[in-house]
């Protein structure tokens, strides 16, 4: 009973046993298990009696466990055995499995007790380590493999961002060694301008723990600097905390090339879409390039072909473009002189319209002086490339100069065709601008001292276009919008119905039309205007005016002012002739006056004298009376000249009518010192016409001659006056003095009422002369003294013209 | 008895130079009439010429030309100046220039003795 009892008590021990435990009698066989085996097994104690037969144990394991146990049994030695039992669900497990043997007293074995114990997981984890340890040991190699193979530089830095390892290609690139690298040591090889933003980022980074990048400049050891894209990665352990940092850098230089290059590009064509000066773009342009091309000097001169006359051929004149960084004096052109290929490489460039390559100056022949300088200032190859319009002709040069010798690559090469494509876009829209402002400029000046303004008029929609002129005419302030209510505001009010009519009836009825009206201004101010207008139309059939405004009040108000005086001119020219033959006229009369009061004087005294002198009295009485009558002539020719009223016809002897003139005007031709040559013709046909006014063309041609030469004093004055009968058989008379004579473009403004050389008043017998000749069916004209000084005038006169019908009526109205 | 004191008449006028002498040489004076300035300085009687009366308008050489030309020459003769152009505005100009008196013509026998009697203060 008490056996009984210690069994169950000895079950349920062996069953509260957290592992497996089973008991082996000293011959190896199953007895007992405890309930862990059983569940694990998931079968009951008879099959399990026959585990050796099953795959209770892992078939790979079994040989080995059946040795080891035989063995224990047969010794007596402890067993112990690590091999993989079957759970009921067909898994294998790991298990330790450890058994001793239970003796009596005297060392006889009693039986088995085995634990087996699950090390699956322990058993796992450790194949991983292992597995772990040899995949680190491969990768260890393969990582510098990787690391020396990435098309980049690979480093790490510590948590404080100083550097602690960084890849051969680095050290190739920078020409720096690890050890110099380390730490801060890189950020000696990076471009000044970077650097400091670099720092900046870098340290921020490393306060955030987060990965970034940054692009910068990285020297290579040969002192180019090439753009990187520099990564950073954290690492960070289990707790998150980092613990260091990883890093890779990418040559991004292509890419940033093409970048600033697009930039670039994209900035210029700005900056002439936004109408900067040209030579600020071009100077853009050759930073730009200078950019682009490491180490070069570029430059752009502007070509200009100029006409010079009388030369027929186009000759190309340089003129300073931009060189921002260029000595001055390898910048042709500043003199604007026409281009000779002899002089510099860019001129030749210009000339040949080719690109003119000198990879190095040291070997170059030609254009000695230019190179000569170039070499001067460090300077060894220079490429030049014309820049030319759409019309292929050059507008400029692009140059570019380099400190050593060099040729253009293929790459460079397109490069350069870009740049110049841009140049040329530039150069022509700056021109076409310049143009388009100078014409307009032109316009604006031509219709400003024309006093004329154009404008248009869309008739459907009633749009008004003006030019400047137009607001000035209008006096309406630039900025206002034309309408025709503006318009309206501007017409003098007696006008405005009429313009009204006129705007209505060419609204309905397209043609040209023309107008004059008054404008009265707010101030006050008429003034008279002069329209004419064009009309066309569009292809949609809509119709538009084109049309001029002239201002043409300038010109009515000398219209009615030459009205007013032309009616007066007769009787002014007569009053002025009158006034200045005063003195001449007191100068004939006196001169017989003297001698007749000194005859009678002479004469008192011979009869006074003792004894009388009867013969000589005689005689100085016969003076004195051919002298009075002398006297009485002058008074005569006097009267007939200037108490006639109307207008005689009658036939007139040129000859006899000059003779009569000059003894009138003997007087006036002494004081003002003229020799006088009469040449006249005999037998010359009479003329018909009106003696008195025929006389004072004549006297006003003399009087005019004596004037001119009033000025001479450095010659004697001379005046000749000449008649005949000249090819058309017309009877003419020419007077011709040595005096100031007159401009040739002058000829006919002589005859204009208005004009004159004199101060005085008296240039207005030109005019009136000339209406008389015309009257006589005849002409006046004036020419320049052809063998010396002084003029020429002449009329001429058809002999016994019929005299029109109105003078005519005159005669017999008399 | 001395001999006559010689005037020279120079005047372009004809009837000047026919009227004026005889009544000239009415006075007592011995007379030579010339037609121009020119023939008055080639014709020897400057030296002579005690007074001369000078027409002022005159083609070529004028009166006050004549008159320059002989100061030039050195001689220092009376001149009596006659106009035909009545402007008494000219008279101040040519008296200021040296000149004994200035007639407008016509002048008067009385005007004429006493202009006389100015250049030729002894007689």
């Amino acid at each position: 009973m008490d056996n009984e009892l210690d069994r169950v008590d000895a079950d349920s021990l062996i069953d509260s046993i957290p592992a497996m435990v089973a008991f082996m009698a000293p011959d190896g066989t199953l007895e007992r298990v405890n309930r862990q085996i059983l569940d694990y097994l998931g079968a009951p104690l008879d099959e399990l009696k026959d585990w050796a037969a099953t795959d209770a144990v892992h078939p790979e394991d079994l040989p080995s466990v059946i040795a080891v146990w035989t063995h224990s049994v047969e010794t007596g030695e402890p067993y112990e055995i690590e091999h993989r039992i079957r759970r009921a669900d067909g898994v294998y497990h790991w298990f330790h499995v450890r058994g001793l043997p239970i003796r009596d007293v005297e060392g006889r074995i009693l039986r088995w007790c085995v634990l087996q114990v699950d090390i699956d997981e322990r058993r796992r984890d450790k194949t991983t380590i292992a597995q772990a340890l040899a995949d680190v040991s491969a990768s260890e190699d393969r990582l510098r493999d990787i690391i020396n193979a990435v098309p980049g530089f690979v480093w790490s830095a510590g948590t404080d961002g100083g550097v602690i390892f960084i890849n051969q290609r680095w050290c190739d690139y920078t020409g720096v060694s690890l050890n110099d690298a380390r730490g801060i040591g890189w950020t000696t090889s990076l471009h000044p301008d970077d650097a400091g933003g670099l720092a900046t980022y870098w340290y921020a980074l490393l306060a955030s723990g987060e990965s970034g990048e940054y692009e910068a400049r990285i020297r290579r050891f040969d002192g180019v600097y090439r753009w990187f894209m520099i990564r950073a990665v954290p690492q960070h352990d289990e707790s998150g905390q980092v613990v260091g940092w990883y890093g890779e850098n990418t040559d991004i230089e292509d890419r940033k090339r093409a970048e600033m290059l697009l930039a670039g590009e994209k900035h210029l064509l700005g900056m002439m879409a936004g109408g900067s000066a040209l030579s600020l773009t071009l100077e853009a342009l050759c930073e730009l390039v200078e950019a682009t091309f490491d180490g070069a000097l570029c430059s752009v001169v502007l070509v200009e072909l100029k006409r010079p006359y009388p030369a027929l051929e186009a000759v190309p004149r340089m003129q300073p473009g931009a060189a921002p960084n260029l000595p001055a004096d390898l910048m042709p052109g500043a003199d604007g002189r026409p281009v000779d290929a002899m002089c510099c490489p860019l001129a030749a460039a210009a000339l040949s319209n080719e690109q003119v390559i000198s990879t190095d100056l040291a070997e170059e022949t030609r254009w000695a002086g230019w190179v000569c300088s170039a070499l001067s200032h460090g300077l060894r190859a220079n490429w030049s490339t014309p820049i030319t319009s759409i019309n292929d002709s050059v507008t400029g040069i692009l140059s570019i100069l380099y400190r050593e010798p060099n040729e253009p690559s293929a790459t460079q090469q397109n490069l350069i065709a870009q740049f110049t494509h841009l140049a040329s876009i530039a150069i022509d829209r700056a021109r076409n601008e310049a143009a388009l402002k100078q014409s307009q400029a032109f316009m604006n000046k031509a219709q400003r001292l024309s006093s004329t303004g154009t404008f248009s008029w869309r008739v459907e929609t009633d749009e008004i276009t003006w030019s400047e002129e137009i607001y000035r005419i209008l006096d309406l302030d630039p900025s206002v919008t034309p309408t025709f209510e503006l318009i309206y505001t501007r017409i003098h009010p007696d006008d405005t119905l009429l313009l009204e009519e006129m705007f209505r009836r060419q609204r309905e009825t397209a043609g040209d039309f023309e107008h004059e009206h008054r404008l009265l201004l707010p101030d006050g101010t008429v003034k008279h205007v002069h329209l004419v207008a064009h009309a066309i139309t569009d292809k949609d059939g809509g119709l538009e005016y084109i049309a001029a405004l002239q201002d043409v009040t300038q010109r009515r108000l000398s219209e009615e002012a030459l009205g007013k005086v032309r009616s007066e001119l007769t009787h002014l020219a007569r009053v002025a002739s009158l006034g200045a033959l005063t003195a001449s006229i007191a100068h004939e009369v006196n001169q017989p006056l003297a001698g007749i009061i000194t005859n009678a004087s002479t004469c008192l005294r011979m009869l006074g004298a003792d004894p009388p002198n009867v013969a000589g009295a005689l005689e100085t009485a016969r003076r004195t009376i051919r002298d009075g009558n002398r006297a009485s002539d002058v008074i005569n020719r006097l009267r007939a000249l200037f108490s006639k009223k109307s207008i005689t016809i009658e036939n007139v002897d040129i000859n006899a009518a000059a003779r009569e003139v000059i003894a009138m005007l003997l007087g006036e031709l002494q004081r003002n010192g003229v020799m006088l040559h009469p040449d006249f013709a005999e037998h010359l046909p009479q003329i018909r016409g009106d003696r008195v006014q025929l006389q004072q063309v004549i006297l006003n041609l003399i009087l005019n001659a004596i004037e001119t030469m009033n000025k001479i004093t450095s010659r004697s004055r001379h005046m000749r006056i000449v008649t005949g009968l000249d090819e058309s058989q017309c009877v003419y008379l020419e007077v011709k003095d040595n005096g100031t004579g007159f401009d040739p473009q002058d000829a006919e403004r002589l005859f204009n009422a208005f004009y004159t050389t004199k101060s005085s008043g008296m240039g207005i017998g030109l005019s009136v002369s000339r209406s008389i000749i015309e009257k006589h069916q005849g002409r006046l004209w004036a020419t320049v003294n052809d063998t010396g000084p002084g003029a020429i005038f002449r009329f001429a006169i058809p002999p016994l013209a019929e005299i029109d019908a109105v003078t005519g009526n005159a005669q017999e109205g008399r | 008895m001395d001999a006559p004191l010689l005037i020279s008449v120079v005047d372009d006028d004809e009837s000047v130079r026919e009227s004026l002498p005889d009544l000239l040489r009415e006075f007592g004076f011995a007379v030579q009439a010339f037609s121009s300035g020119q023939d008055f300085l080639w014709s020897g009687f400057i030296e002579q010429t005690r007074c001369l009366i000078l027409d002022i308008a005159m083609p070529g050489m004028s009166g006050p030309d004549l008159q320059k030309e002989l100061t030039l020459r050195g001689y220092d003769i009376p001149i009596i100046f006659i106009t035909a152009h009545g402007d008494p505005a000219e008279r101040p100009r040519l008296m200021s220039q040296g000149a004994v008196e200035c007639l407008m013509k016509p002048f008067s026998e009385a005007a004429l003795l006493k202009a006389l009697s100015a250049a030729l203060p002894v007689s």
